[in-house]
């Protein structure tokens, strides 16, 4: 029985930014996503008092989908986030930290939120053209012919996710491994329009890193059980395949919303079986080799299978099916009877393989974009991690596939932009203010703001107390150890960028980041030679990155546009 | 328990809600955001949703919200200048009944009897509020406002081109108040684009606007986690699953939609299969397997290419369609197949009896089928060749977040009601200049030449036999009258109109009635010309300064009431409402605000109201009306004076508010500093409601509240059957 209720009317509150309680926990966010940040970011244990396993995680992904917000602002923060982060895969925490910075530099400021949001929006731009523009002097071209540049970013996001628990050896062989992985799945012949396979994950946990590998064609995970009842496989270099997306258990189909009413003494399970038999000598008499099934295979007829020495495989469940029907070449089967042959697909080679304690059953293809990587890992949470950050990696490869470039990382974009935004702004503020009814004065308050947003987005990438420079040519992004002394040589302290793309041999005219410079004119166009030269550069993904940099400035005007909260407490 | 329903506390609730939503109002306002039940979040500045979030227990805010919601239902806007016009008319009577407590209710009056004595004067109110709404206000748009009206077609003729640029401003102006103002400007523009993407051919656009507004559901598509610039739109529908087969295919593909399906099955609702051996069994399975491929090849025979189904196929329909290169989508709802249906004109395939070879004749062609990814989600994109006049394509909605993505959705769907209300023609229906005059000068006479009700009803009598004769002729002369009247300004208006009514009465009416009417004609005029004097003098105060325009007007509608009053007492009202039936055989005037008629933005409707139902109000010598259109008038400033709340300087409300007075006095055209245009329709209908809500909360005398689970309510009729 339903029963009807009274709604509770809903609690409304105005400004909700000027209250103490939503800027403290807008504080605590930041302070979480901030420490989380980069190669040094600090590990977040999240567990939960009521049970469940443990996540240990400095990703945004996984640290925003257990975190639980109650506070409205603070949802629409992480939702966006989430959002940014389900596209994307990567730059959830760039994403987070920036939008927090704004929101806090420019409630500072104190200035009416219309000025804020145009103001905003036109740094923006004046970023997202920028980047976007031959000249950007934090964009490096990819080459495709070498797989140079394309291994440091994938490098770059495995180091920046320290809860893989990775050593610089495994980094190193996992990284080779994912870009295998991506090799693998970009068809021989290109055509103009490229349609990318997929890369199967597999789970091998408590297993070394190191054993961790990448295999063309599909594993398909067997118990040992099964494993003895498979026949030996005979040699052979073509194997005929039929794959069933419908049950072989026998059961019968879907008869209708009338009644089916059967007379004693029919038994209705001998027709069916009979029909499963029927079928089974159809696929003999095909020579079909192999039958898989998503579903359940009735035991009479694996064994008549069995019996004419054709392996039979069920459950293989429905997320494989697409993987299996595009490395067999199969249509998926629908009928009990008279299969037209064109169905069946064909493998190059069949085996059984042991990783770890599990067996597998490999599908070897003829030429099919379909791998799989069996990924290794000490234990759980730390498989998990490296299980999303190699998703995240894969996704930033086919990511800089659609774009060919690839951003500075290790906070050299960051700083880069904000002394090019300070620039521009101090050289041109009338192309920017236009007529928005703007004073310069405000131009440059929001300026200040924006750019130390980004400066200090770049300074969280540094955890161990240690200093943060800039330097007065490129812009970039130097890090100090603690404990230096004060009064000193700076290239003898500094070694590289952020990034890695400059040494310190050059006189760069040092300053701390953040104390208050002169503008300066960033040396745009990044010289060829430069990134030909640096071996070992930390990057970033490109459209990752400036989708996340769009995302946080939308998010953060959203968020300074509120005027009031209205909470549904049904 | 029960609490008095007055204007008291309905304004207390009007003023709570208008500080909600006036926050969100215009160009400047900001964002609200909204938290659901459910724990989703939701942007929204959609006067409409807001107020419906708060889940208000106050009886009459509830009240007020239904008459909101139901309003915008209609029109796609409005919501928040509703609740803001409501407040201030609340606000004027409110006034209005502190001052008449000191000058009527001073006397010792029991507190339960004024409540009812109250009660009375509203309902009174509310009578006049309703006439307004019916006569005065058609009236006034009809002979003053239209002047003002521009046009949002580029030329009056027949075919009505649309003008891009006024679409562009209107659609602006629109957007300016529903979303982000780092966003509208991108939206308007992605809707004009998109709307005249949509149109086909220059005519057709109100069954495009029919059918978007209609199927909007179906035709966007939501995506999160993309900044807003990446919206765009997409040539042909987009569906929200992915194929269950596809089968890529080139050039024109021709489509079949089914509904039941194609596999038959064992038995059918209410029927019963007897199966009595298995060999039947195995027989009529055999004979499902071959009909349904049997199907499927015929399908293929004729040429198709893609099976659009509303139920879920079995897996041997969805194999034996990959055999024949037959793409199949599944599950189709309701609403999208509707969609298809009127777009193509295509009716459901009906699954052949027998083998036959006839031709098929229920298919559609499509320019391609394909798949499509958005945000590594997979939906089926059509390329629909229409037949109507809507050249299919869907809106891809791009945000950060859900709630952002809903607002723009909700904004446009809303847009699009809006143009869907412009483009149609207004009616408006009201009584002649003619008979108003009669009305109201009536009463007037009969009370300064007679005592007694009885002579006035006989004479009365008298003439109304005569007029009915004339009435064909006299209405010619109206129309004429009327041309007249548009030419030329309203002063020379009431006297020739007078003239040509005894014209058609003298020569047939008796003797003593001629006597009387030419009485009547003198009394009539001294008083018009008064009256001219009159409209003079204020319009010079207010021009002097704001303040002191202010203090006369307040004085003038003190004056009315005490008129109100007057009139109300003894023995004038009956014969005035005689009156009114005599006149009523003059006949109602059928105006109409055509299609496509809009203002310039920023409370230009507002102004031009106010100052044309004020010289209205000076004009008309029925207490009643005056009163009430002065407190509608000033009611109307509401609006513009909060738009212009934070503006300085030259662009204060004051100022602009001068300067529209002074350029309507001397005949010049309003200049407007803002670039932006709104329906005039729309604005016409936003008042309308809020009168009739308003009029409804006058009419309550008692709130009951009643503390039960609310009931089901029980069919009545059933009851009685048994």
């Amino acid at each position: 029985m339903s029963r009807l209720e009274a709604k509770k009317p809903s609690f409304c509150r105005s400004e909700p930014l000027t209250s103490e309680r939503v800027r403290a926990t807008l504080s605590v966010l930041k302070g979480i996503v901030t420490s989380c940040y980069g190669p040094a970011g600090r590990l977040k244990q999240l567990h939960n008092g009521l049970g469940g396993s443990v996540c240990t995680t400095s990703q945004s992904a996984a640290l925003l989908a257990n975190l639980p917000v109650t506070h409205p602002i603070l949802k629409i923060l992480t939702t966006s986030v989430q959002n940014h982060v389900s596209c994307f895969s990567d730059g959830g925490l760039f994403t987070a930290i920036l939008c927090c910075n704004l929101v806090e530099n420019v409630q500072r400021i104190g200035l009416a939120p219309t000025t804020v949001i145009k103001l905003n929006k036109q740094l923006l731009s004046l970023c997202t053209s920028y980047l976007k523009s031959e000249a950007c002097g934090c964009r490096i071209p990819v080459n495709f012919s070498s797989t140079q540049i394309l291994l440091c970013l994938v490098r770059s996001i495995l180091t920046s996710k320290p809860a893989c628990m990775l050593t610089t050896k495994e980094i190193n062989h996992i990284s080779t491994l994912i870009l295998r992985a991506f090799l693998l799945i970009i068809p021989e012949n290109a055509q103009d329009h490229i349609i990318l396979g997929k890369s199967i994950i597999v789970p091998l946990k408590h297993q070394r890193v190191i054993d961790s590998t990448v295999l063309p064609g599909i594993l398909i995970e067997i118990s040992e059980v099964q494993l003895m009842k498979i026949l030996p496989i005979k040699k052979s270099d073509s194997f005929k395949v039929a794959l069933f997306c419908v049950s072989l258990s026998g059961d019968l189909s879907d008869t209708g919303e009338g009644n089916v009413v059967v007379s004693y003494g029919v038994s209705l399970e001998n027709a069916v079986l009979d029909q499963l038999l029927n079928l089974g000598r159809q696929l003999v008499s095909d020579h079909v080799d192999l039958v898989l099934c998503q579903k359940v295979i009735h035991p009479s007829l694996k064994q008549f299978l069995r019996t004419h020495h054709v392996i039979a495989v069920d459950r293989v469940g429905v997320a494989v099916m697409e993987p299996l029907s595009k490395v067999t070449g199969t249509r998926p089967i629908g009928s009990l009877d008279s299969i037209s042959p064109s169905s069946y697909g064909s493998v190059k080679g069949l085996c059984t393989a042991k990783f770890g304690l599990k067996h597998f059953f490999h599908l070897i293809p003829n030429e099919a974009t379909v791998c799989s990587l069996l990924l290794c890992n000490r234990n759980d949470t730390a498989w998990d991690e490296l299980k999303l950050t190699c998703q995240t990696a894969l996704h930033a490869l086919q990511l800089t596939i659609k774009e060919p470039c690839v951003l500075l990382g290790g906070g050299c974009t960051e700083t880069h932009l904000a002394a090019y935004i300070r620039h521009k702004t101090r050289s041109k503020p009338e192309g920017i203010l236009r007529d928005d009814g703007c004073t310069q004065t405000e131009l440059q308050l929001i300026t200040e703001a924006f750019c130390s947003a980004l400066e200090s987005l770049a300074g969280s990438l540094e955890h161990d107390g240690g200093e943060i420079l800039t330097d007065g040519k490129y812009g970039h992004f130097w890090s100090v150890q603690a404990d230096s002394p004060s009064v000193v040589n700076w290239p003898d302290l500094l070694s590289r960028c952020g990034c890695g793309l400059y040494s310190s041999q050059e006189e760069l005219s040092w300053s701390f980041l953040r104390s208050t410079r002169l503008p300066f004119v960033p040396q745009t166009c990044l010289p060829c030679e430069a990134t030909g030269s640096a071996s070992n550069l930390t990057l970033d993904c490109f459209t990752a990155k400036l989708s996340g940099l769009q995302v946080a400035v939308e998010t953060a005007n959203l968020i300074l546009d509120l005027s009031y909260v209205i909470e549904d407490k049904n | 328990m029960a609490a008095a329903g007055s204007v008291r506390a309905a304004l207390q609730v009007a003023e709570v809600l208008e500080t909600v939503v006036s926050c969100c109002l215009g160009p400047e306002g900001r964002q609200v955001l909204c938290t659901k039940p459910t724990g989703e979040v939701l942007l929204s500045r959609d006067g409409g949703r807001l107020l419906k979030a708060l889940h208000l227990e106050h009886p009459i805010a509830r009240m007020m919200v239904a008459c909101v919601s139901s309003h915008i239902r209609k029109t796609g806007d409005g919501a928040k200048t509703f609740i803001i016009f409501l407040c201030h008319l609340l606000r004027e009577l409110h006034a209005i009944t502190d001052k008449e407590k000191d000058s009527f209710f001073s006397e010792n009056i029991q507190t339960h009897g004024r409540h009812w004595k109250n009660c009375c004067q509203w309902k009174f109110i509310s009578q006049a509020l309703l006439t307004f709404q019916t006569q005065i206000l058609d009236y006034v748009m009809d002979h003053y406002l239209s002047k003002h009206f521009l046009s949002i077609f580029s030329s009056s003729t027949k075919e009505r081109p649309l003008c891009r640029s006024s679409l562009e401003m209107l659609l602006g102006a629109y957007f300016c108040g529903r979303v982000g103002r780092n966003n509208h400007n991108f939206v308007s523009q992605l809707m004009c684009d998109y709307f005249f993407k949509c149109t086909a051919c220059e005519s057709g656009f109100e069954e495009v606007l029919e059918l978007v507004d209609d199927c909007f559901v179906e035709l966007k598509v939501g995506v999160t986690g993309l900044p807003v610039s990446d919206s765009r739109i997409i040539a042909g529908l987009v569906l929200p699953r992915d194929f269950s087969v596809y089968c890529p295919a080139d050039g024109d593909i021709r489509i079949v939609i089914v509904t039941e399906t194609i596999q038959p099955l064992f038995s059918t609702f209410g029927s019963e299969f007897i199966l009595n051996s298995e060999a039947q069994f195995r027989t009529s399975q055999f004979w499902i397997t071959e009909r349904t491929k049997a199907i499927m090849k015929y399908l293929q025979k004729q040429n198709v290419k893609l099976l659009l189904s509303t139920v879920k196929q079995p897996d041997l329909v969805i194999y034996c369609a990959g055999l024949n290169g037959i793409s199949v989508v599944e599950c189709l709802s309701s609403e999208e197949l509707s969609l298809i249906q009127r777009v193509t004109g295509l009716a459901p395939f009906v699954l052949p009896q027998a083998s036959s070879q006839y031709e098929l004749s229920n298919t559609a062609m499509v320019k391609f089928c394909k798949p499509f990814i958005l945000r590594s989600k997979r939906y089926v994109h059509l390329g629909l060749i229409s037949t109507c006049s809507f050249t299919p394509h869907c809106i891809v909605l791009c945000g950060p977040v859900q709630g952002l993505v809903e607002q723009h959705e909700d904004a446009l769907h809303g847009a699009f009601k809006m143009l869907r209300q412009l483009f149609k023609d207004l009616d408006l229906n009201y009584m002649t200049q003619a008979s108003d005059q009669n009305c109201t000068s009536n009463p007037l006479i009969y009370k300064n030449s007679r005592e007694s009700n009885d002579l006035p009803e006989i004479v009365n009598g008298s003439i109304q036999r005569p007029y009915q004769d004339t009435v064909v002729k006299n209405k010619d002369e109206l129309a004429k009258t009327q041309t007249y009247l548009k030419a030329y300004s309203n002063l020379v208006v009431p006297s020739v109109e007078l003239e040509t009514n005894i014209l058609c009465s003298t020569p047939t009416v008796t003797l003593t009635s001629v006597t009387y009417q030419t009485d009547a004609t003198l009394r009539c005029f001294s008083p018009d010309k008064a009256r001219v004097m009159d409209d003079h003098e204020p319009f010079i105060d207010s021009n002097s300064a704001n303040s002191t325009a202010e203090n006369t007007r307040r004085e003038i509608s003190y004056e009315n009431l005490q008129v109100t009053k007057n009139a109300r007492k003894g023995s004038i009202l009956p014969v005035r409402y005689k009156s009114l039936e005599m006149c009523t055989y003059q006949s109602y005037c059928f105006s109409s605000v055509p299609a496509g008629c809009v203002l310039p933005v920023g409370g230009n409707f507002e102004i031009l109201l106010h100052y044309y139902l004020l010289s209205y109000a000076k004009k008309c010598r029925q207490s009643e009306e005056t009163m009430v259109s002065m407190i509608i008038a000033n009611a109307l400033l509401g609006v513009p004076k909060i738009l212009y709340k934070s503006k300085k300087g030259n662009y204060s409300f004051p100022q602009i508010y001068i300067r529209a007075l002074h350029a309507l006095q001397t005949n010049q055209p309003m200049i407007s500093n803002q670039t932006g245009l709104e329906s005039v329709a729309g604005k016409y209908q936003l008042l309308t409601s809020v009168l009739q809500c308003l009029t409804n909360i006058l009419t309550i005398d008692l709130v009951i509240n009643i503390k039960r689970q609310p009931q089901e309510i029980y069919d009545q009729d059933s009851e009685e059957e048994l």
